[in-house]
């Protein structure tokens, strides 16, 4: 038992951290109506790495890991900067265009580069059971970072979340918050995906807060629901995967997914049954 | 020249169907914001799949005689109509999440069920890598009969109904639809649009199809409200990214899935340039006027 808990130690751990601020950017990217953006950014940082092979650096050379990083954030400004008053393309579309046009240009470059068809997909899975302490001090203190930003300008980041179709501040002071959300965003995910796979990284980031905005509007309680929904279907995840005998990645995803699903059909027959009640009233 | 011509006319003619319906489909799919639904829906039917490989392994159901491509897509259908219904009713203001949300969880819950199925099973990851930009320099005189029945079919349903499958459409953010039974038309909607998906992913791949259905519907979007001209914009665009992607393809030796994809890119940014000019343009006649 001790053997099995210091062997689940370190992924855990790690699964807690990334539930801490994957649920806490959830909620922003749920209340946004940008689901699928850490898809994107994890498929334009793997285009990024492949261009610095493709220029000739060795994978895990510090230029090609600054490439990728220039080559994410710099995308993700410009996504920052797509947000306007009268929205004609919805800014969810403009995801699904950067992750097809990222995509496409990653299979592209691949037949480019020798052994390139393991690139394309290289930093979008990952696997949390391998996950070293050195791993997870470092995403630690990255995070730590990132939420002190966050703690600092929240409750502007919180105001332009819900308010979808209009600018709160003047558009420029707008624009500024936007960038720093997005750019802390960004650093989130290219930081996160390689720990967690992106379909771990994915749930986490949306199915608390779904769970959570069920039951409630208010952001505080919001926060706090799926913080806790987070890291419980983490852990649990990360149990049932040990004792099951199936991959820890997936098995988390499902639970979480599932977990949404059963919530989102207890609510609706709640809301039948008061239905019901309030019309025998009548 | 010939010979790229003989090669290069079936997948053309099947690129050309695929955009016939995916333009139209794109349009739907853009105002409902439901963005990412084929690439849930292609993964749920490779759910689908996946498990009729275990039951096949499990000796679960017939399999004297049963071709293991039709099992195949049985299977699929079924999971099909089960997210149609899924998606229909979990449109819903009471439960105040988005259904682009549900679309992404139910997306991440079959593309890691899969997983876990294929890791009891044995060698499925190749048919899950082939899936993402198909192959359809490769594509047979019937699979392009078969998909030509499926556009023309479900083409003609959608054309017969347009009204109702328009209105349903367009009133999709606010709930005021004035048909008699909107659930039954969106379970309809949905349950189309999977047959189309799980047809054309087969033929050109889950990324392609995205990009048909999106990129289109973007351009038409800038210009036009009016769906007619919509289409039309759309079938342009989508016809001369496929004929420039294709031509290059043969010429410079690569894929012509993503060179397609990459060509609808630059159209759109072209699109967009032309707008701005336009808004510039009629910013500055605005100001001579006042």
């Amino acid at each position: 038992m001790l053997d099995n808990l210091l062997f689940l130690a370190p992924p855990i751990t790690a699964s807690i951290i990334l539930a801490g601020i994957l649920s806490y950017f959830g909620n922003h990217i749920l209340s946004r109506g940008i689901i699928f953006i850490d898809i994107a950014v994890a498929q334009i940082a793997a285009l990024g790495t492949m261009i610095g092979l493709l220029i000739g650096f060795a994978e895990e050379s510090f230029i090609v890991q600054a490439l990728s990083y220039v080559f994410t954030l710099s995308i993700i400004s410009l996504f920052a900067l797509t947000k306007f008053r009268k929205q004609l393309i919805p800014q969810e579309a403009i995801i699904g265009i950067i992750y097809c046009l990222g995509l496409g240009l990653a299979i592209l470059l691949a037949e480019k580069i020798p052994g390139g068809s393991n690139f394309i997909t290289k930093t979008i899975t990952g696997n949390i059971l391998w996950v070293t302490w050195d791993k997870v001090w470092s995403i630690l203190l990255l995070f730590l970072a990132i939420g002190v930003i966050h703690i600092i300008f929240g409750k502007h980041f919180i105001r332009i979340s819900s308010s979808p179709n209009d600018y709160p501040y003047s558009p420029g002071r707008t624009r500024l918050y936007e960038l720093l959300f997005y750019i802390s965003f960004g650093v989130v995910i290219v930081k996160a995906v390689p720990v967690g796979g992106i379909f771990l990284v994915f749930i986490l980031l949306i199915a608390p807060t779904a769970a959570a905005t069920l039951f409630t509007g208010n952001w505080k309680t919001r926060f706090i629901l799926s913080w806790i929904i987070g890291i419980l279907g983490s852990v649990v995840g990360i149990y049932l995967s040990y004792n099951l005998n199936i991959s820890n990645g997936p098995a988390i995803v499902c639970l979480l997914g599932i977990t949404v699903f059963l919530l989102t059909f207890l609510k609706m027959a709640m809301k039948n049954k008061n239905a019901n009640t309030s019309q025998n009233i009548l | 020249m010939l010979t790229a011509l003989e090669f290069m006319l079936a997948p053309l003619i099947a690129c050309l169907l695929l955009i016939s319906i995916t333009v139209y489909f794109g349009i739907h799919v853009l105002k409902r914001e439901i963005i990412f639904i084929d690439i849930a829906l292609a993964q749920i039917a490779a759910l689908g799949s996946a498990v009729t490989l275990i039951l096949h392994e499990l000796d679960i159901g017939s399999h004297d005689h049963v071709y293991e491509h039709d099992s195949k897509s049985l299977m699929a259908y079924i999971f099909c109509i089960l997210a149609a219904g899924l998606f229909t009713m979990l449109k819903n203001k009471n439960i105040r999440i988005t259904l682009e949300a549900i679309i992404g969880i139910a997306y991440a819950v079959a593309a890691t069920g899969v997983v876990i199925i294929l890791d009891k099973g044995a060698g499925g990851d190749v048919h899950v890598h082939d899936m993402l930009t198909g192959s359809i320099l490769w594509v047979s005189w019937s699979q392009i009969l078969r998909l030509a029945i499926v556009v023309l079919t479900i083409g003609g349903l959608h054309y017969i109904f347009r009204s109702k499958f328009k209105d349903l459409t367009n009133h999709y953010a606010n709930n005021q639809s004035q048909l008699n039974h909107p659930k039954i038309w969106d379970f309809l909607f949905y349950f189309t649009f999977g047959i189309v998906v799980v047809e054309a992913v087969s033929i050109g791949g889950i990324l392609t199809v995205f990009a048909f259905l999106i990129i289109p519907a973007s351009i038409s979007v800038l210009f036009t409200t009016r769906w007619s001209f919509r289409i039309l914009i759309g079938l342009i665009i989508g016809t001369i990214a496929t004929i420039l992607g294709l031509y290059f393809s043969w010429t410079m030796d690569l894929s012509s899935s993503p060179l397609i994809i990459l060509f609808m890119g630059i159209l759109l940014g072209l699109a967009l340039i032309l707008k701005v000019l336009k808004n510039l343009k009629s910013s500055t006649k605005n100001k001579n006027l006042l």
